[in-house]
């Protein structure tokens, strides 16, 4: 039925498409946020009061930190929608409560603004403390602006009154430290990587730097990328290596590869659902699906990543 | 053979004397080609424009004009430039003086930049050395006004400014390749090319302190000032009554007894411990500099010991914002910018050392008791707005100012709306005004 020159034909045609798809393969495929749905409350009806912090784990259960009610809840999500009663964390010794991390024990830990001090909490909620670094080498002073916990569970604290980050072990004991490099303008937030991979975020010049797993200095990831973004206020990343910028002043968030380049951007100044006015942390589950503490909307907003 | 030889002679010396001519003849052909009138090149420009005549009397002239070579610059027919220029205006200059502007010059004068020399040299001639179009300082001074007025008007006056090259003894008109501001280079260094720091009294009126290494305008200002010692008009108390121990150790280094805003909380306690109570302490007051991000221990300029304007100390950082003012101010569309945008004066909404509310905002509402500090309500607008009205774009939200307005500008858009066009505003609540 087909004769050799179309064979032939055929097979080329082949060969293009495969190598096609390969090249596809390997560029990052154009990611975009699909918005779900929005927590407006806890499940007393109770607002939530610009939020500054959200905490993914697994594929449903999701912190908030309801920073205006001095306050932590508790959701477990499914599809978008709470499934589970919520739950109010409320601690004496919670006041401004920001940034928040759960660590692969359920562990919550919460930065407080107005404390500038890393607060620990059970799974359940109950207070276990302040996080105190151990054996911290000179100088011993230090003032978090932000922390992270990996995939060890090693707590990374941005220290901005040493200049470094710093490296404690899931016990709080000090393992190393990283220092600031030379030229930067203001970090803001810390992140690791799934290889481990230090990040930080220069809100001021908009670059992002980074620390291989066992380096000692930071290096500029990327060029200051302040054409796409206008004050990157925290930063995260996925299973794939992709950092996500939380650009406060911008209202989007801005999507970088893994070698720091730019791959677009999300969401933008706004009141209607999918729109952002402040925002400040977000998160990522293993549904992928996207927490955004859409600070000055006073709500989170949750998004389903579509490649 | 004689005779034979003879000619031969002859025919090679004619020969050599004809190509002789000839290339002469070419020579002085390709020199006229276009069998210009002598003069043509220059002389013959000024029987028509007789007022270059005055021009090539003046002290300096330039050297073209000098030699009668218009078309040095010029071209004599037609030009795609104005006034016959060869080339445009902002680089033709550049075609001889390529020096003037550094490849790599840390600081350059604007006007060069653009290539707008006529701003201060007159390209033809003038009584001025460098055929510039004004003499001393008064060249410097009718642009720099602000400058103008502090130098004239200050008690104590800095002797370098008004004497030999005035402006030019400390700074290159043009660009330098060593320093900001057109300096010829950085203090200490330039200021010691006239202060000599040998003197006992320099020890002295320094406390003995080793500041001949130090930035001398950390302290002085170098265009004059009120004070004694032309320091800067505002001057931390400790530095015009010499408490220098109160922050530094013992005269034998500059070393501060203690670090960061540790060091200003001995003295400003109550403020400090107030602003450690905010919920929100703006980050810069925490880290390594501390309070000397914003402030200059010393002296300055600006109230409050601020390095510099407020929109410019908080434009260092917050470059985004401020961006947004400028163009804000420069695209205005009416006149309902507020107040504080137009002035650039961040602090009358915002607390820059710490507050209890997010974007340190110092009152609990961020809008209506924010802008009800200039804004009588009622009387602005009936559009309800308070706790009890519900923004239904979200149900979290009142209605406030900022629901329509943005409060650090924006842009092109009318009353500071966040909607170019007040329709597109109106539906985004009132959607039944689409149908």
């Amino acid at each position: 039925m087909i004769n050799g020159s179309s064979k032939i034909l055929f097979i080329m045609a082949g060969l293009l498409v495969s190598v096609l798809l390969f090249q596809l393969s390997l560029s990052e495929a154009a990611i975009k946020f699909r918005y779900m749905t929005s927590i407006y409350a806890d499940d007393k009806g109770l607002g939530l009061k610009q939020p500054e912090g959200v905490a993914c784990s697994g594929e449903s259960l999701l912190i908030v930190a309801d920073t205006g009610n001095g306050r932590l809840l508790r959701y477990s999500i499914k599809d978008g929608a709470i499934e589970v009663d919520t739950v109010e964390i409320k601690v004496d010794q919670l006041s401004y409560p920001i940034k928040t991390e759960i660590n692969s024990t359920g562990e919550i830990y919460i930065f407080d603004r107005k404390l500038r001090s890393i607060v620990r909490l059970s799974p359940a909620g109950e207070f276990r403390g302040y996080l105190q670094p151990v054996g911290l080498p000179s100088p011993t002073a230090y003032v978090p602006r932000s922390f992270t916990i990996d995939r060890n569970d090693s707590i990374h604290i941005l220290d901005i009154l040493s200049e470094r980050v710093l490296i404690l072990d899931p016990g709080g004991r000090y393992v190393r430290q990283i220092k600031f490099p030379d030229e930067y303008g203001f970090f803001s937030d810390v992140a690791v990587d799934f290889r481990g991979t230090v990040l930080l975020i220069d809100g001021v010049d908009g670059k992002v730097f980074s620390a291989g797993k066992n380096s000692a200095s930071f290096s500029p990831l990327s060029s200051s990328l302040k054409e796409y973004v206008r004050f990157p206020a925290s930063l995260t990343t996925d299973d794939r290596g992709r950092i996500y910028l939380v650009d406060r002043n911008g209202a989007s968030i801005i999507i970088l590869g893994q070698d720091g380049s730019f791959l677009g951007r999300q969401s933008g100044m706004g009141w209607k659902e999918g729109s952002l006015n402040y925002p400040t942390q977000m998160c990522i589950n293993k549904k992928g699906e996207i927490f955004v503490a859409d600070t000055n909307n006073s709500r989170v907003q949750i998004f389903l990543m579509v490649e | 053979m004689k005779i034979k030889g003879i000619h031969s002679r002859y025919v090679t010396l004619f020969s050599l004397c004809l190509m002789s001519f000839l290339a002469f003849a070419a020579l002085a052909h390709a020199k006229n080609e276009f069998k210009l009138k002598l003069g043509a090149k220059g002389q013959i420009c000024l029987k028509c424009h007789e007022t270059f005549q005055k021009t090539l009397k003046s002290r300096f002239v330039h050297p073209l004009l000098k030699k009668g070579e218009c078309i040095g610059c010029h071209v004599p027919h037609t030009s795609s430039h104005k006034g016959l220029l060869k080339a445009d205006k902002a680089k033709l200059c550049y075609n001889c003086h390529k020096e003037v502007l550094p490849e790599n010059a840390r600081s350059s004068h604007e006007v060069v930049v653009e290539g707008s020399c006529e701003t201060c040299h007159d390209s033809h001639g003038s009584n001025n050395r460098f055929i510039l179009s004004k003499s001393g300082n008064k060249l410097c001074l009718d642009c720099h006004k602000d400058m103008s007025a502090d130098v004239r008007n200050v008690k104590f006056k800095h002797k370098s400014l008004e004497e030999g090259k005035g402006c030019l003894n400390c700074h290159d008109p043009h660009a330098s390749a060593k320093s900001n501001f057109l300096l010829e280079r950085d203090a200490p260094s330039l200021c010691l090319k006239c202060h000599k720091t040998n003197k006992p009294s320099f020890a002295k009126k320094h406390m003995n302190y080793p500041v001949t290494a130090a930035d001398c305008t950390s302290c002085h200002n170098p265009h004059g000032s009120n004070k004694r010692g032309v320091i800067y008009d505002v001057a931390h108390a400790a530095v015009t009554e010499g408490r220098c121990t109160e922050c530094h150790q013992k005269p034998t280094s500059l070393e501060t007894k203690k670090k960061t805003t540790q060091l200003c909380r001995d003295c400003h306690q109550d403020m400090v411990d107030q602003t450690f109570n905010k919920n929100r302490v703006h980050w810069p007051v925490l880290d390594k500099v501390g309070c000397v991000n914003c402030h200059d221990p010393h002296a300055t300029k600006e109230q409050k010991l601020l390095k510099g304007s407020i929109v410019n100390v908080c434009g260092k950082c917050h470059a985004d914002t401020v961006q947004l003012q400028e163009w804000s101010i420069k695209n205005a569309i009416d006149d309902k910018l507020c107040e504080p945008v137009k002035k650039g004066n961040c602090i009358a909404c915002h607390s820059p050392h710490a507050a209890d509310n997010v974007l340190l905002i110092s009152e609990q509402d961020i809008s209506i008791d924010l802008c009800g500090r200039c804004h009588e309500w009622e009387t602005h607008s009936t559009h309800p707005i308070g706790e009890k009205f519900i923004d239904i774009r979200d149900k979290n939200l009142s209605l406030t100012c900022l629901s329509c307005h943005w409060a650090c500008g924006t842009g092109n858009n009318p009353a500071m709306l966040t909607f170019s066009a007040t329709r597109e505003l109106c539906i985004q609540c009132h959607v039944e005004r689409i149908k």
